[in-house]
């Protein structure tokens, strides 16, 4: 596909580093030449220097003739103008990343003028990201598929859990519900599982389950940790102001402290909850407001290190679940191997998500739809989300015990309707279904693929 | 510094070569020559290169340094092995004058060390046009053209190869960049033998002179160059093809997409074709007592102008007799070069575009210190870094030339000759003036000036950074 990618910056290249390696034809507009040399160097695209609203910059970018506009440069009314101008020009698709939650609204009254593809809000993924952990603390990382309804949720099998040494068979007698592992991730390598497969200690395991029954297989797993009542957060921005909203629909309890009293005083005056107008790095004020007896603590602070260091901190109070804020993408794994495990990151989300619409719009063809991928278990594993839009010989209406996937494919979730099957072998997949495979393989483009 | 993936690239490109000189076997076995010249070096290739290449790097992170060490290294390592043929055929005998051949072969520099072409096997006089066709465009252009991309980083490759200051893709792969360049190589190459079998040239004779002019390298199979045709139509069809290869291959692109607009704009291309007309028109009006017709003086000065400006080195007429005057501009526009992006050599028209614009600045800002200029180039401003770049490559180029003539001048030949063969290797045109001329060759130089020489040759078509990097100690400390 010809993309064309506004803006440069720690978005804008880990894109484009995604896309140029999915072999995509990528044209990169910036302003700064010194950041478009230093990102062609690095992959393989194509920079003009000027900015993306300018007509005979997007010209010269071929626009006429692309399949996709992303616009994430830094400010919204830029991204807004070119993917208009885009649109007009002729490109297929436009996607913009637009912040200011003012404007939102003003997108769904544009709709039909600019006629965007895809709005996306950093900020708010961001907030999601972190209400899905709270809703699972003990999960490390939670997947969602088929607009949230199905979850893949990621663990740690700590020593005493009740699944060592359990094989899955075991397993399936001992709960009287359906789950599925669909991966396990053991010493670097992973594994789709069958049903002889042996838990150890130490092992990460991904699994679905439906939604309601999904609280009943953390309990038989004793990693079940009481719902989050309380939280503490550290840092009011964009991020607080989003998750504030979730936090006060589901009844948790928030304690916030930020510095800035102007925005103290906004946040106080817009949501129910204990404002507290200090620095969150002094040890006493967190100990004040409660750190040592809250569920949940959370450092969205606009500064990484200030994150890092109280998360650090919060870690020593021995509390249930941390979830630690980090921008800058080249972080997240210095601060992944330091400890911290629950890590969200407002870039690095907008790079998947835009990533993951790019597969779905380049990989449509008559048989199915990607609708998603994520990559599960460190990226070694990758869950795709299918839509069965006609019907494929030898896959649909097919029982799933006759089937002859390729190894290490697995169907990990069917979704009929407004109904989730967690799928055993008398199940089967039919047109119209939306399907979830997890692969350890090469990834594919059609449902089809997955057959031997 | 990626010492594996260093290795395995040269390894790649030593299987390259060996499939190339597929080309100039089958031509020996054709007209009935032994083809074993060329089968014991490609045996050797393949025997040093295939245990190299069948393991893959693990990391194959390269960067700028490790693209410009590729390039200068393939390059002597592609001479070194082009070399063997000619010495195993018994055409050069000496492996130093083979290497001075090769050299100039690939650089399509044309400087010659034979004195008696005509009668050399067939198999070994293609080869020897053929390198010029392969460098004129680069080996690792080729490479990246057929290999799959699977290294973002590779565009540092591209960039220690395509001569120019400015070097861009011209769509957003690099594969496809480098595809388009030799589909468009390619193109001119078939139009331009067609064209010469057109001019009843023999068939052989029109390929191997279409490879020299489309590497704009200058080795001929007659010992009096194209003059030896007597064909004015042949001399024509030349001197207008190395005008077209002296062209920035982008333009053909633009041209391929119908932006005419942005064709129009290019100030490269209209500062290259005026410097053709007024040059030849200055010459012509020089040299009109030399020949019978105004018709024949038009050609000749036309197709010696073209064939230096464009540094083919080809010649139809001694141009060492000529008056000083023409000489004196035929060496100016030798140094000037043509267009960046080209398959040609010399400073480049874009770089002296620069440099006269940059001067004028110089001047400007000296008389109203606090005036602020901005040097322009198709309309666009010019970054100060390419400024920069610009003014220390031409202060290397010229100290270069100065160190050059200095170590051959030990031969004991006239500055005239000295500082034409600098100039004709550094900017890979060939003929020079004087004892190099278009009538005589490099045989008299002693082994060291033609080593000096031949490293000269490398240094100008690779545009001097990469033979500096390779042999710059710097280079290979470690950190």
């Amino acid at each position: 596909m010809k993309v064309i990618i506004v803006g440069g910056g720690a978005v804008g290249a880990a894109i484009c580093t995604q896309l140029a390696r999915e072999n995509h034809d990528i044209t990169v507009i910036d302003e700064n030449a010194a950041a478009l040399s230093e990102l062609s160097n690095s992959c393989d695209v194509f920079g003009i220097v000027g900015n993306g609203a300018d007509l005979s910059v997007l010209q010269k970018a071929n626009a006429e003739k692309a399949d996709l506009l992303i616009a994430v440069s830094a400010m919204d009314e830029i991204n807004i103008l070119c993917c208009a101008a885009a649109r007009k020009l002729g490109t297929k698709h436009t996607v913009a990343r637009v912040r200011n939650p003012k404007y939102s609204e003003l997108m769904r009254f544009l709709q039909s003028e600019i006629n965007l593809s895809f709005t996306i809000n950093p900020e708010l993924e961001a907030a999601n990201d972190i209400y899905r952990l709270l809703r699972f603390p003990s999960a490390t990382k939670i997947n969602t598929f088929c607009r949230g309804k199905v979850e893949l949720a990621e663990f740690l099998i700590e020593e005493n859990s009740p699944f060592c040494g359990c094989t899955l068979t075991d397993l399936r007698h001992k709960l009287n519900f359906k789950f599925l592992v669909c991966g396990v991730l053991r010493d670097g390598k992973t594994y789709i599982p069958s049903g002889d497969f042996t838990i150890h200690a130490g092992d990460i395991i991904c699994m679905t389950a439906r939604d309601k029954e999904i609280t009943q297989l953390f309990k038989a797993m004793r990693v079940y940790v009481n719902p989050v009542k309380n939280v503490l957060i550290v840092g009011g921005g964009r991020v607080t102001y989003y998750l504030l909203s979730l936090l006060e629909k589901s009844k948790i309890d928030v304690t916030l402290i930020e510095k800035d009293p102007a925005l103290c005083q906004e946040l106080a005056s817009t949501y129910n909850c204990t404002v507290i107008c200090d620095n969150g790095t002094n040890q006493d004020t967190l100990l004040e407001a409660g750190a040592a007896k809250a569920d949940a603590f959370l450092a969205l602070s606009p500064i990484d290190e200030e994150n890092a260091i109280i998360s650090m901190y919060a870690k020593t109070l021995d509390l249930d679940k941390i979830v630690t804020m980090i921008s800058r993408i080249s972080y997240v794994d210095f601060f992944k191997s330091a400890g911290l495990d629950s890590i969200v990151s407002p870039k690095s989300s907008t790079v998947t998500d835009i990533v993951r619409y790019v597969r779905s719009i380049a990989n449509a063809n008559n048989y199915s739809e990607i609708n998603a991928l994520h990559r599960i278990l460190d990226g070694h594993v990758e869950a795709l989300e299918f839509s069965i839009t006609n019907d494929i010989e030898n896959l649909t209406n097919v029982p799933l015990k006759q089937l002859r996937p390729r190894a290490g494919v697995l169907i990990a979730c069917i979704m009929r309707g407004e109904e989730v099957i967690i799928p055993s072998g008398d199940d089967y997949v039919a047109k119209g279904d939306t399907v979830i495979i997890v692969t350890t393989g090469e990834s594919f483009d059609s449902i089809k693929d997955i057959l031997a | 510094m990626n010492y594996r993936m260093l290795i395995y690239l040269l390894g790649i490109i030593t299987i390259i070569e060996a499939a190339l000189m597929a080309f100039p076997a089958l031509v020996a076995l054709i007209y009935g020559e032994s083809a074993a010249p060329f089968l014991i070096t490609m045996a050797i290739m393949l025997l040093l290169s295939l245990p190299i290449v069948i393991f893959k790097p693990q990391n194959k992170r390269i960067y700028a340094k490790e693209g410009f060490i590729t390039a200068a290294a393939s390059w002597l390592l592609l001479s070194c092995f082009g070399a063997l043929p000619f010495v195993l055929s018994g055409a050069i005998p000496n492996y130093i004058d083979a290497l001075f051949e090769t050299v100039s072969g690939f650089t399509t520099t044309g400087a010659s060390i034979l004195t008696e072409i005509e009668s050399l096997p067939r198999g070994i006089l293609f080869w020897r046009s053929f390198t010029h066709w392969v460098g004129g465009m680069g080996v690792l252009v080729f490479m990246l053209a057929i290999l799959p991309a699977d290294n973002g980083r590779a565009m540092h490759l591209l960039r220690a190869e395509v001569p120019g200051p400015t070097k861009d893709k011209i769509v957003p792969k690099m594969r496809q960049t480098a595809l388009i360049l030799y589909g468009i190589y390619m193109a001119l190459t078939i139009a331009l033998f067609i064209a010469l079998l057109c001019t009843k040239m023999p068939l052989y004779d029109s390929l191997v002179n279409a490879f020299a002019t489309a590497g704009t390298g200058g080795f001929s199979v007659k010992n009096a160059s194209i003059g030896a045709y007597q064909n004015p139509a042949a001399e024509w069809v030349i001197a207008s093809f190395m005008l077209l290869f002296g062209v920035n291959f982008n333009i053909y692109f633009l041209l391929l997409i119908k932006r005419f607009g942005d064709v129009l704009k290019n100030e490269e291309l209209r500062v290259y074709l005026v410097l053709c007309a007024i040059a030849t028109a200055l010459v012509t009006f020089n040299t009109l007592s030399y020949f019978p017709t105004v018709g024949d003086t038009v050609r000749s000065a036309f197709f010696q102008v073209t064939t230096l400006l464009s540094t083919a080195g080809f010649a139809t007429a001694n141009y060492d007799l000529w008056p000083s005057f023409s000489k004196t501009i035929l060496l100016l526009v030798m140094v000037i070069g043509s267009c960046a992006g080209s398959t040609a050599g010399g400073l480049k028209i874009s770089r002296v575009i620069i440099a006269v614009k940059n001067m004028f600045r110089s001047v400007k800002k000296t008389i109203r210190p606090r005036s602020v200029n901005v040097v322009r180039m198709d309309g666009e401003p010019v970054p100060d870094a390419t400024l920069h770049a610009t003014a220390s490559y031409i202060s290397i180029y010229f100290a270069l030339i100065v160190v050059v003539t200095l170590l051959i001048s030990l031969d004991g030949f006239s500055i005239e000759t000295n500082l034409a063969a600098t100039l004709a290797t550094i900017n890979n045109v060939g003929p020079g003036l004087g004892a190099v001329g278009p009538a005589g060759n490099y045989a008299a130089f002693s082994p060291l000036s033609k080593i000096v020489l031949t490293l000269t040759m490398l240094i100008g078509r690779l545009e001097i950074m990469p033979m500096l990097i390779l042999f710059s100690p710097a280079t290979w400390r470690k950190g």
